[in-house]
């Protein structure tokens, strides 16, 4: 007995020491170095916040253009394709009258080095060589010039369209000289707007009407709603002047997303088809009643004001 | 790695080391006990199975010596005189009480004969059965182990899970790097007993084999050894 014990306590020391000598640690596993790429996770409302604007407009990429609710004189729109850098077509409108006049200055001018450039051409085929010199002699000349005329319009033209802002003035004296009075006046200067977007030369852009008033509705939630009311909406097909028919509605929700009482009309139109198409849009909201909207947004979307555009689904 | 570097990384970092030592250290004192009782089970394991090998072996070639000088032809008496002089086991031991309890019945003035195959018989069975006894000594310790260390190697893993989870709770932390060292010590446990069981199991199964073999082979002989002395005796009377 005794060999045996000795001997099993040998074993035993020696497949310990075995055990510390060949397992000391456990190996951490190895993780090649990797090329980070740098992404960030942005939620989608970080980046579509709300603006002013319309909530069932396109998205545009305009900044910010609220329907203004009186038609503004507008009347250069011919401007517009020359100003594609201004951002705000409304503001920068009645500025455009300095613009194309340093902007025609320089057009004219690289017509006049080009014509000379082909003409010692036709003439010369025969010695390109000596000829080949006096042709960058006039082209510098003119280079300067057009440098020179086309740098200076862009200051002129950026420091006028920034400073004046035209919506703020229009929205605040409504509110700070409220008048019970003047609710008359008041609701003189809202129907000739017909609650279309057409008074304003760009659509209206994606927002809420108050802006960012601490609550955020993202993007895709303002779609969600639209998508759940156009998929009810019947609209009047066949009728008359389509572009007339557009129906404005203030909508109360409750926080379950149920219809709170009965939509109203905002507007009114001459079109006689104009009651029917405001019907079908109250039956359209009424019908798909329960809106999944989120609950915690609820400030936003207690009272929506949506536009049925029959343009839109017959493809105007 | 030497002892003293470990030793220097055990101090260093005892939180990631995963060596033996770290391990058994860090674990709980009942995972701490389990684990030396297991380590003491496996060592007795071992020292009987190489002790039984060792029984075993030389039993079986003293069996073989003794059988190829039983059937050599050679004088019992002599055999006796040679053999009753030394301590002897298996089927000399068999040999040496038959021969005994012949030579003791034919010593007196009256040779008591009537019942002396039966008396060689009886004696046979007894030193039979205490060789066996011998032999299978210490066997029922293996069956004991390759059955009961799995559960205690069990226990400590639990032991050592319940006392994890409970730090869990205790540093309100879930993180994999809190919980891994209490399982990886828990589980240490289990090794250790499966460790002790699995050879003990295994050398149980062929040593109890081996046993039974033995004692049969015995038993071929003692009934083979009975037919000679009955024929002997039915010469003589």
């Amino acid at each position: 007995m005794r060999v045996g014990l000795i001997a099993s306590t040998a074993g035993h020391l020696a497949v310990l020491l075995w055990g510390v000598v060949s397992f000391p640690d456990a190996k951490p596993f190895d993780i090649g170095p990797v090329d980070t790429l740098p992404v960030d996770l942005v939620p989608v409302s970080e980046l579509t916040r709300l603006r002013i604007g319309e909530k069932t407009a396109e998205v545009r990429e305009v900044e910010a253009t609220r329907p203004t609710e009186k038609p503004v004189e507008e009347p250069k729109a011919e401007e517009k394709p020359a100003e594609t850098e201004a951002k705000r077509p409304n503001q920068a409108a009645p500025e455009p009258t300095p613009a194309p006049a340093p902007e025609p200055t320089p057009a004219p001018e690289p017509p006049t080095p080009e014509p000379p450039a082909p003409q010692p051409e036709p003439p010369a085929p025969e010695p390109p060589a000596p000829r080949a010199e006096p042709e960058p002699a006039p082209a510098p000349t003119p280079e300067p010039e057009k440098k020179v005329a086309e740098t200076p319009p862009p200051p002129t033209v950026r420091p006028r369209s920034k400073p004046t802002p035209p919506p703020q003035p229009q929205r605040q004296p409504p509110r700070e000289n409220f008048n019970p009075n003047e609710i008359a006046a008041l609701l003189n200067k809202v129907e000739p707007a017909g609650g279309s977007s057409s008074n304003s030369t760009q659509p209206a852009s994606l927002g809420s009407r108050l802006g960012q008033s601490g609550v955020t509705m993202s993007q895709s939630e303002l779609d969600a709603l639209r998508g759940q009311i156009s998929r009810c909406w019947n609209p009047p097909a066949g009728a008359a002047g389509a572009g007339d028919l557009t129906v404005r509605l203030k909508v109360f929700l409750t926080p379950s997303g149920d219809v709170d009482q009965q939509p109203e009309i905002m507007n009114s139109s001459s079109n006689p088809s104009f009651g029917i198409a405001a019907e079908s849009a109250r039956r359209a909201v009424l019908r798909c009643a329960p809106y999944s909207l989120p609950s915690v947004k609820y400030d936003a979307w207690r009272e929506v004001i949506i536009n049925f555009d029959p343009r839109e689904l017959l493809g105007g | 790695m030497n002892p003293v570097e470990l030793a220097q990384t055990t101090l260093a970092a005892p939180q990631g080391d995963m060596s033996f030592f770290a391990l058994f250290l860090q674990a709980h004192l009942v995972v701490k006990l389990v684990m030396l009782g297991l380590v003491v089970a496996s060592i007795w394991c071992w020292a009987i199975i190489v002790d039984k090998w060792l029984l075993f072996a030389r039993t079986k070639r003293q069996m073989n010596r003794f059988e190829t000088v039983f059937w050599s032809g050679q004088s019992l008496e002599e055999l006796y005189r040679t053999l009753s002089g030394r301590a002897n086991h298996s089927m000399a031991a068999l040999f040496i009480a038959a021969m005994r309890e012949w030579k003791r019945s034919h010593e007196g003035a009256r040779p008591a004969i009537a019942s002396l195959r039966q008396r060689i018989d009886r004696v046979m069975d007894v030193t039979i059965a205490r060789e066996a006894e011998r032999l299978e000594a210490r066997l029922l310790v293996l069956a004991t182990v390759g059955s009961a260390a799995p559960f205690i190697g069990l226990f400590g893993t639990v032991w050592g899970i319940m006392t994890s989870f409970q730090a869990i709770a205790a540093s309100k932390n879930t993180n994999l790097a809190v919980v891994a060292p209490g399982i990886a010590e828990a589980l240490l446990a289990t090794a250790l007993g499966l460790l002790a069981a699995i050879p003990a199991v295994i050398a149980y199964n062929k040593l109890s084999a081996d046993a039974g073999k033995l004692s049969a082979r015995m038993e071929g002989f003692a009934d083979e050894f009975s037919a000679i002395l009955s024929r002997q005796i039915d010469e003589r009377s």
